[in-house]
Formats: structure tokens, sequence, C-alpha cells
């Protein structure tokens, strides 16, 4: 059973055509890694896929649900705002650099959306919190603020949160890229458990050897395509391209 | 020391009036400068134009004409007997002060609240949409907070131009406090009122230092 299905997406800024025909399928329990040089559309695939930017013509199915879709016509149709925010509630991104709340204790990050967005009562929400907090290793830092934390705290926190409504997939866009070696490490290790727990996952990452070792799959997008896709390409590497860009980590 | 004792309590007869500009001032103002600051904000260009002359008339023009305006406008354009705009047992001329000061103060607080808004960086904006906040949510919850603390120093400024503003009522006659002590300086032929009133400015704006200063202590917590 596929969670994600992305099919023939485009995307264009103006003329500028980011995205040129994208496919791509994650399956349940699957860890897709994408790689590739700066300005492939790493990062835009994965807002295309979280709602963050609208796509041109494709389509886009989230957990059984069509967020998107181009008609025969050619009219590129997204979903209404009920469907749109059942859909929100299936899926987590992390983001590079966190976008914690940084008005907010690390409690309140978690829990104000599973109270205020999916209407689970103080208590749950609480519970749920402090039991990612205890897996994240933060159970000490509940009433901490952001802005107190390291960056590699404040990843876990935005990661718990991520985590906080159970979602069927999560999206990381360079979880690890804002944070130095040791940090990195750290982070890396909290995916990893998450991938051994049948995590559904998308990272974007620069990070080779991680992206070798965690991912079912790995993608390498260059120029809006992706040049090649499978569990062993940066080992193997079977295109010119692809061999090019290894070479330089 | 009997004449000091009567300019006393006849400025803070006064003052009564003073401080009934300056608090519904702000308690229409504030409001109303976030809601013009949407509308500056507005992606309807109509809007967004509209709103963006209002501003710059009320910033471009002495606060005193626009008074002035309100006030006889009515009168003058449409014809309308002045005391017939009384509100209960609030004169005209007061009801006048209120609408100018909270419209002039509007456009400041907008420009202010603007600022604030659009420094946001859009990362939280974009974490909110994820986490499946509301538009209304997302601004109420995780952005106005935010703004209010990036905005205090600014709005503070104005709050302690608005005490020195409500002078500017006298231009309508109402009797608030700088009125007050213009009435019994000529009449006890002495600087002495003045003197009165300016403490009683000075000491109102020491008051407001430290409360904003106390709220800007307790929203220290975060960057
Ligand atoms: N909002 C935008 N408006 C216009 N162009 C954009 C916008 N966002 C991205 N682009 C362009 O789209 C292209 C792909 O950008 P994207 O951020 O997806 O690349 P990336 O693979 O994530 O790169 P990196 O590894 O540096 O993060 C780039 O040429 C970028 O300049
Ligand atoms: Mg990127």
């Amino acid at each position: 059973m596929s969670v994600l299905e992305m099919t023939k997406i485009h995307k264009s800024f103006g003329s500028l055509e980011v995205l040129k025909g994208i496919d791509l399928e994650v399956k349940k329990g699957e860890v897709v890694g994408i790689i590739g040089p700066s300005g492939g559309g790493k990062s835009t695939l994965l807002r295309c896929a979280t709602t963050l930017e609208q796509i041109t013509s494709g389509k886009i199915v989230i957990a059984g649900e069509t967020l998107v879709s181009t008609s025969h016509s050619g009219l590129t149709q997204y979903t209404d705002k009920k469907t749109l925010k059942e859909i929100r509630g299936k899926f987590g991104l992390v983001f590079q650099n966190f976008n914690l709340f940084p008005h907010f204790s690390v409690r309140r990050n978690i829990t104000e959306s599973l109270i205020h967005v999916h209407k689970k009562s103080r208590e749950e929400a609480d519970e749920i919190c402090n039991e990612l907090l205890k897996k994240l290793g933060m159970a000490d830092k509940a009433n901490a603020y952001p802005c107190n934390l390291s960056g590699g705290q404040q990843q876990r926190v935005s990661i718990a949160r991520a985590l906080a409504v159970n979602p069927e997939i999560l999206f990381f866009d360079e979880p690890t890229s804002a944070l130095d070696p040791e940090l990195t490490s750290g982070i890396l290790k909290v995916i990893r458990e998450l991938a051994e727990e049948k995590m559904t996952m998308v990272i974007v990452t620069h990070e080779m050897a991680f992206a070798r070792d965690v991912a079912d799959k790995l993608v390498f997008m260059d120029g809006g395509v992706i040049v090649e896709q499978g569990p062993d390409i940066i080992s193997n590497p079977r295109q010119a391209r692809t061999k090019e860009f290894l070479a330089g980590y | 020391m009997a004449d000091l004792y009567s300019t006393f309590t006849q400025l803070a007869g006064g003052l009564r009036f003073t401080l009934g500009i300056f608090f519904l001032t702000l308690l229409f103002s504030i409001p109303l400068g976030l809601l013009v600051a949407r509308g500056r904000m507005s992606k309807n260009i109509i809007v967004a134009g509209l709103v963006r002359i209002y501003i710059s008339v009320m910033r471009g023009t002495p606060l005193m004409l626009q008074l002035l305006l309100v006030y006889f406008g009515p009168y003058y354009i449409f014809g309308v007997r002045l005391a017939d705009l009384d509100v209960g047992p609030f004169k005209y001329r007061f009801v006048a002060t209120i609408i100018g000061f909270s419209l002039n103060y509007a456009a400041y607080f907008a420009e202010i609240f603007r600022a604030g808004i659009q420094s946001m960086p859009v990362g939280q904006y974009e974490a909110a949409q994820i986490l499946g906040f509301s538009k209304a949510q997302t601004f109420f919850r995780i952005i106005l907070p935010q703004v209010v603390k990036r905005v205090l120093p600014a709005v503070t400024n104005e709050v302690i131009t608005l005490v020195k503003d409500t002078s500017l009522a006298q231009v309508l006659a109402v009797t608030e406090m700088f009125t007050t002590a213009k009435n019994l300086a000529s009449a006890q032929v002495s600087v002495m009122p003045f003197i009165v009133a300016g403490v009683f400015y000075y000491v109102m704006n020491g008051i407001i230092e430290i409360i904003m200063n106390r709220a800007e202590k307790k929203m220290g917590y975060y960057q």
C-alpha cells in the first residue's frame, strides 16, 4: 500500500520550471532518501507534497486522499478545505531550521495543535507530549523555551511536534544542515530509530552515508527530474550524472 | 497656598477628560489599527490602495485640523445640528475628540503593526499551516503574540506621545487638563498652573514607562 503517490508533477515559478514531471511513490513503512545537487528541486518537491506550494500540474495522493489532480482537459484542481485539513493531519514536516514557536514552551509547541486542531483534551495531549519527549531524550525539557535549547534539542522538539499527531508519513528537509557534526549524529540516530519502528519517511539530505544506511529507496534529483532511483544508487550509480555528483562526497 | 490647592483640584478635574481621551483613544485605535494594518497588506489592490491613502492623509495632516474637521464637518457638510450628535451624557465635542484621535492614532498604530507582522519569518506561518491551524488561529495564537513583543517599544513611543497630544483637544474647547491650566493661568496671572499640569503629564508618562518596561520584561522570556 502506498502512503504517497506523486504522478507527473510539474511545478513552475513564473517562467522557471523547477519540477519537470516527477513520479514518486512511497510505500507504507518505507524510507525514501532524496539526494542531489543544490537547486535540483528537492525542497520544492517536499513543499509540493506538504501543501506549502501548489503544483502546476500532476496528481498527489496522500494516505488514500487525493490532494490535487489534473483532469484530461488540463485543469489542475485542489481538494476542498475540509479534505485539505484532514490530509494535513496525516503527515508531518521537519524543517531544516526547526521553525519552532519561540513564544511557546516545548510542551506547548507539541500540544498546541493537538488541543486546538485535533480537539484532544489537555490531559491526553500532555500524555502524548510526555511520551514523545521521553522517547527523544528530552523529558526534562518540557517547560524550557526553544531559545534555551541547543540546535539538536530544538530539532528533537520539532520532530516530536511532527510526530504528535501520529502521522502516516513524515517529511524531512535537510534536518541536520543547520547543526554542527556532533549534534547531527544525535538527530540521525533519532531518525534511524524511527525507521526501525517502520515509520514512513521521506528524507532530503546531504548525508550520503546516512542516506545509504537508512533508506530503502534512494532518489537522485537534478534539474527538476529524477535522474535515477533504486535501493543502492549511492553504492552502484548507473547514470553518469549520479556518479559525477557522488564523486564530490 | 489656597491658590495652589484649588489649582490642583481644578486640574485634577481636567485630568478626568485627559484620561478619558487617553484610554478611549487606546481602546478604539489599537483594534482599528490592527484592522487597518490588515487592510494595508490586503491582496485586494483597491482595499490596499484606499487604506494607503487613509494612512497617508492621517499622518500627513495636523491632528488639530482633523479634530476640527470631525467636529465641524457634520454641520458644514451635512447641516446636522451638533447638539443632536451628543452621545448620552457626552457632548459631541468630546465624542468628536475621541473619533479624531482614534482615527489618527489608528493610522500610526497600523504602520507599526504592519512592520511587526511583516518582520515575522515565513517559517512560522508554514509550520502553523502544516500543523493544521486555521488562518485565524495562526494569526491570533502564533503571529500576534510575537508581533506584540516586537512592536512594544514603538507602541510605547506612541502612547507617550498620546498623553501629550491630549492637550490638542483644547481646539474643541474640551476642558481637559491643558485647557484648564490655560484658563487658570490667565485668571491667576501666574505660570503655576502650567507647571502643575506639566508635572501631571510627566507623572502619567512615568507610570506608562514603568508599566511598559514591566510588560517588556514579562515578554523577555524568549527571543
Ligand atoms: N519561491 C520560489 N520562487 C522562485 N523560484 C524558486 C522558489 N523556490 C525555489 N525556487 C527555485 O527552484 C529551484 C529549485 O529549488 P529547491 O529549493 O527546490 O532546490 P533544492 O534541491 O532543495 O536545493 P538545496 O539543496 O540547495 O536545498 C531553484 O532554482 C530555486 O531558485
Ligand atoms: Mg532544499
